[in-house]
């Protein structure tokens, strides 16, 4: 098999079983799509509930769970290149989204969209794994209801074993201190064994896929 | 939080109250059953036999090396910023983690779930010093807020309906809180959030601490555990000094396993791998202040122990609850202390004492459902019948079970008073079967819900002269062993199994000093009686130069071939003879279908229906499946029935010991087999056609229950 039709195999793998635990999977031909994307899910979302007191925040009307809402909603995008994220600083300006790459512990009650990049995936069971180091990084991908993580295609890999070296690799880097894995949006099943979405992290997790 | 039962009748009338709560039972049961069929889905991705022989490898090296393991991890993370300590004992541990806090000056503490901290009792240590304690994987907080134990390692609060969780949240907000779980869901999400951003310390347990790089790695599908560790400025995480790994490799292979095993996922949604302080922007230095509390409570010793060091295996994936039929039946908090099943079984006597183990021990069925699925290839059963054995040793066990060791070591007074009982008892007659009380719990407690068979008027032994069949140039020669029962109560399937070997040329000896396989006393704990009958049943087969020992009693079979080795581990003289005895132990089905390879053509079928329970310890304990199905199906209509490889809640004694868990067992058993239509039902074990025939003579249930000897004897073409 050519090395494009293995990787377009471990594509349509990763695809599935991503799909298989909730995430939602999106090839996009271009990053400028990709940023349009992340818009384009913070503005179709409810906006986010604020969880816990933030005096700043304007409230807009009780959301789902009658917590207030946010007005202005937030994209948070802490590990994008500096020319990535200016793109996208512009796109949410248009909207009227605030978007950010720090301060995220002035926003733990909730935030609408957080965007983080994968590191390298695993087919088998559709994760991704994603440098945490930097605390914005790794709050963006917990105190999002939507969190969105881009992988470029060349960097999924065919099970866990097979990334060993890459883990070991990643963690030896200095100051390497916190690698996540995720597989799909925060679950539970401590009630009754009955599956549920969202209860602690994202509600929703999406994974771009972007070519090299 | 529950406590340990002291004694046997307060253990009974716990589980009595169990086996009344009919959510948990539906649960359980629903569980159960749905787990079964998603773990084999899951597993059929992965070589999952390969993978436990890794895992189990792995872990018994990384034991060897536990002092070299702590020594480097304590060396990687220290270098990465973390304060590293040990503890020896529980109360160690706590002492230490509250003098973090204080030293902090912490007052709000969030805490992922962590087993360990359970054993170790953390949370009264803390709530001592008056910090504020929140659980916050949803399970454990709603367990606190009951003041309750986990009842599942990994599924907390399996025990309990969303109404009661309702209630749980409603107290809790002071807001009435709807039912519905996706609702309950988002109320934990809110409340939680809240004390995440409060706290001061995060309190984590640790399923990995990897020596090589000094990580340590928490494994988690509700992201608390992140939170946990990311959101407070001070992060302790508490770690057993088993969870020291050298690598990220064999992590990594553990986590093919784990998640698999626990929940039927392929991976759970968060793994975090934290080697070193990472930032912290609420501290003036923007790092994390990070300690690693390693524990000890007896695991270094543990570490040391030739048989017991294969606990260091258990991932914690709560396998061995999911496929326990008394675990289904009475839920953890009746089935363990702080650790539940079967390893908890085990880990109560290591880390909580042997007197809370003293009672919990006796719990296991032996069916060896766990032994089949372990993570990490532990033993369970074993390990579990070596715990009653030390408790015995140790401070003395019940009387009747060391009365029973001390008749059945004498082969020749046991059996006189086999014989002698058949006249003290008052048999009625059932059908066509006579029933009464049963051996050897003869010595034992009464139960009621069965029916029990009487002492034949003759025994097998008794008959053989007469029955032996006369072969000239024979194909094969074999011995068979008979067990008690078979001897004593059912010889009519022993001279089934012979009538056919008869008719197959097959010469057959009965070597006449044979005596109890020794598996009654194994299971109570009677190791020096046990070693005793095991020697004399050697000798018995020793010097017949025989191609195969033929048992009609899975139970013996079992024993015999896979226990035997170890039992008599220490008598030299016997290595040769053990070794030569256990490999020719054969079920009768596997000789009768793979050496004899009877067909179709042999028999006569008269397309009687019939179904089949697959005895526990022919279908796991010999892994024998296929041959007394195609045997069964060569001789009659075979239907298959649901659930045919779950215990009938037999288990010998253990059926005197726990009758109330044994009676359920075996209604679910009877109504799958009434629910086939079947005529008949078949089985490989004396046991189990003991408890199922007598629980449907009880009931009058339209079926027969027969060995599967039996069967194919009374259709073998002349």
């Amino acid at each position: 098999m050519s090395p494009a039709d293995t990787n377009r195999e471990l594509v349509e793998i990763f695809t599935a079983k991503a799909t298989a635990v909730n995430s939602v999977v999106q090839e996009v031909p271009s990053l400028e799509a990709a940023l349009q994307y992340v818009v384009d899910v913070c503005e179709s979302k409810l906006p986010a509930e604020i969880l816990a007191d933030e005096p700043d925040a304007e409230q807009g009307p009780p959301g789902p769970n009658n917590m207030p809402t946010r007005v202005k909603r937030i994209v948070a995008a802490p590990d994008l290149p500096e020319n990535e994220f200016s793109s996208l600083a512009q796109l949410c300006a248009a909207k009227g989204f605030a978007c950010v790459r720090d301060g995220l512990r002035k926003h733990l009650a909730g935030i609408d969209v957080g965007v983080s990049c994968a590191d390298f995936a695993v087919a088998a069971s559709g994760t991704c794994s994603v440098n945490t180091d930097c605390e914005q990084t790794r709050l963006a991908g917990m105190i999002s209801e939507v969190s969105v993580i881009f992988l470029h295609k060349s960097k999924i890999y065919p099970d866990l074993p097979s990334i060993a070296q890459l883990l070991r690799q990643r963690m030896g880097e200095s100051p390497a201190t916190f690698t996540t894995f995720i597989s799909g949006p925060s679950r539970t099943a401590d009630i009754e064994r009955v599956a549920a979405v969202g209860v602690h992290g994202p509600l929703e997790q999406h994974i771009i896929l972007l070519e090299d | 939080m529950h406590e340990a039962p002291n004694t046997l009748s307060d253990y009974r009338k716990q589980i009595n109250e169990a086996l009344q709560d009919d959510f948990l039972r539906k649960t359980l049961d629903t569980f159960a059953v749905a787990y079964r069929a998603n773990r084999e889905t899951i597993f059929k991705e992965v070589d999952e036999q390969g993978l436990i022989k890794q895992i189990a490898d792995a872990r018994d090296a990384a034991c060897k090396r536990l002092e070299e393991l702590y020594t480097q991890f304590k060396a990687e993370a220290e270098k990465r910023g973390v304060i590293v300590h040990r503890a020896a004992t529980a109360e160690d541990a706590n002492n230490i983690i509250a003098r973090i806090a204080r030293d902090n000056n912490v007052k709000r503490v969030v805490k992922s779930k962590s087993m360990t901290a359970e054993e170790t009792h953390l949370n009264d240590r803390l709530f001592a010093d008056n910090l504020i304690v929140d659980e916050t994987d949803l399970g454990e907080w709603i367990i606190q807020l009951r003041h309750e134990g986990p009842s599942h390692m990994v599924m907390p609060a399996i025990h309990l309906s969303r109404y009661q969780v309702a209630d749980d949240f409603t107290k809790a907000t002071g807001v009435k809180q709807d039912s519905d779980i996706q609702r309950l869901v988002k109320v934990a999400r809110v409340q939680l959030r809240r004390k995440f951003i409060a706290a001061d310390m995060g309190i984590s347990g640790c399923n990995f601490a990897i020596a090589e790089n000094g990580t340590i790695t928490t494994v988690t599908n509700e992201g608390n555990a992140r939170m946990v560790t990311t959101l407070p400025r001070v992060h302790v995480a508490l770690v057993g000094l088993d969870k020291l790994t050298p690598t990220v490799d064999e992590a990594l292979t553990a986590l093919l396993v784990l998640p698999r095993n626990a929940t039927a996922q392929r991976l759970t949604t968060y793994v975090s791998w934290m080697c070193g302080a990472g930032e912290c922007s609420i501290n003036k230095d923007n790092k994390k202040i990070l300690h690693v509390v390693f524990l000890d409570n007896g695991r270094t010793e543990i570490a040391k122990d030739p048989l017991f060091s294969q606990i260091f295996r258990c991932v914690r994936c709560g396998a061995c609850s999911n496929v326990c039929p008394v675990y289904r039946l009475v839920g953890g908090h009746k089935m363990g202390y702080i650790y539940i099943g079967a390893i908890g079984l085990i880990l109560t006597y290591f880390y909580h004492g042997k007197d809370r183990a003293r009672v919990l021990c006796q719990n296991c069925v032996g069916c060896e459902a766990c032994k089949n699925v372990c993570a990490g290839g532990i033993d369970l059963p074993r390990l579990i019948r070596e715990i009653r054995s030390r408790v015995n040793d140790e401070q003395g066990g019940e009387t009747v079970p060391a009365l029973l060791g001390a008749v059945m070591s004498n082969r020749k007074l046991f059996h006189t008073l086999l014989k002698f009982a058949k006249y003290a008892q008052k048999p009625f007659t059932g059908r066509d079967v006579q029933f009464q009380r049963h051996l050897p719990a003869i010595f034992l407690g009464k139960h009621d819900f069965k029916a029990l068979p009487a002492i034949a008027a003759k025994s097998f032994r008794d008959r053989w002269p007469e029955i032996a069949p006369q072969v000239s140039s024979p194909k094969f020669r074999v011995a068979l062993f008979s067990g008690c029962a078979q001897d004593f109560i059912y010889p009519e399937q022993l001279e089934a199994c012979v009538k056919l070997l008869g008719s197959k040329n097959v010469a057959v000896d009965f070597p006449m000093t044979q005596s109890c396989c020794g598996l009654p006393l194994d299971m109570m704990g009677q190791r020096k009686a046990g070693i005793d009958v095991a020697k004399q049943n050697v000798q018995a087969f020793s010097n017949g130069k025989y191609d195969a020992i033929i048992t009609l009693c899975a139970s013996c079979a079992s024993f015999l071939k896979h226990s035997y080795p170890h039992l008599l581990e220490k008598e030299s003289s016997l290595q040769y003879a053990v070794k030569d005895f256990s490999e020719k132990i054969t079920d009768f089905s596997s000789f009768v279908h793979d050496k004899l390879n009877v067909t179709a053509d042999d028999f006569n079928n008269n397309g009687e229906k019939v179904t089949y329970h697959a005895a526990c310890h022919i279908c796991r304990g010999l892994g024998v499946k296929e041959a007394p199905r195609e045997l069964v199906a060569s001789a009659a209509t075979y239907v298959p029935c649901e659930e045919e490889e779950t215990c009938c809640g037999f288990g010998g004694t253990y059926s005197a010991k726990f009758p109330e868990i044994s009676a359920q067992l075996l209604e679910n058993k009877l109504a799958n087999i009434n629910a086939t239509g079947a005529a008949r039902v078949v089985v490989d074990c004396p046991g189990c056609i003991m408890q199922i025939r007598g629980g449907a003579e009880k009931r009058k249930l339209p079926f027969k229950v027969t060995h599967i000897a039996e069967l194919l004897a009374e259709n073998l073409k002349r």
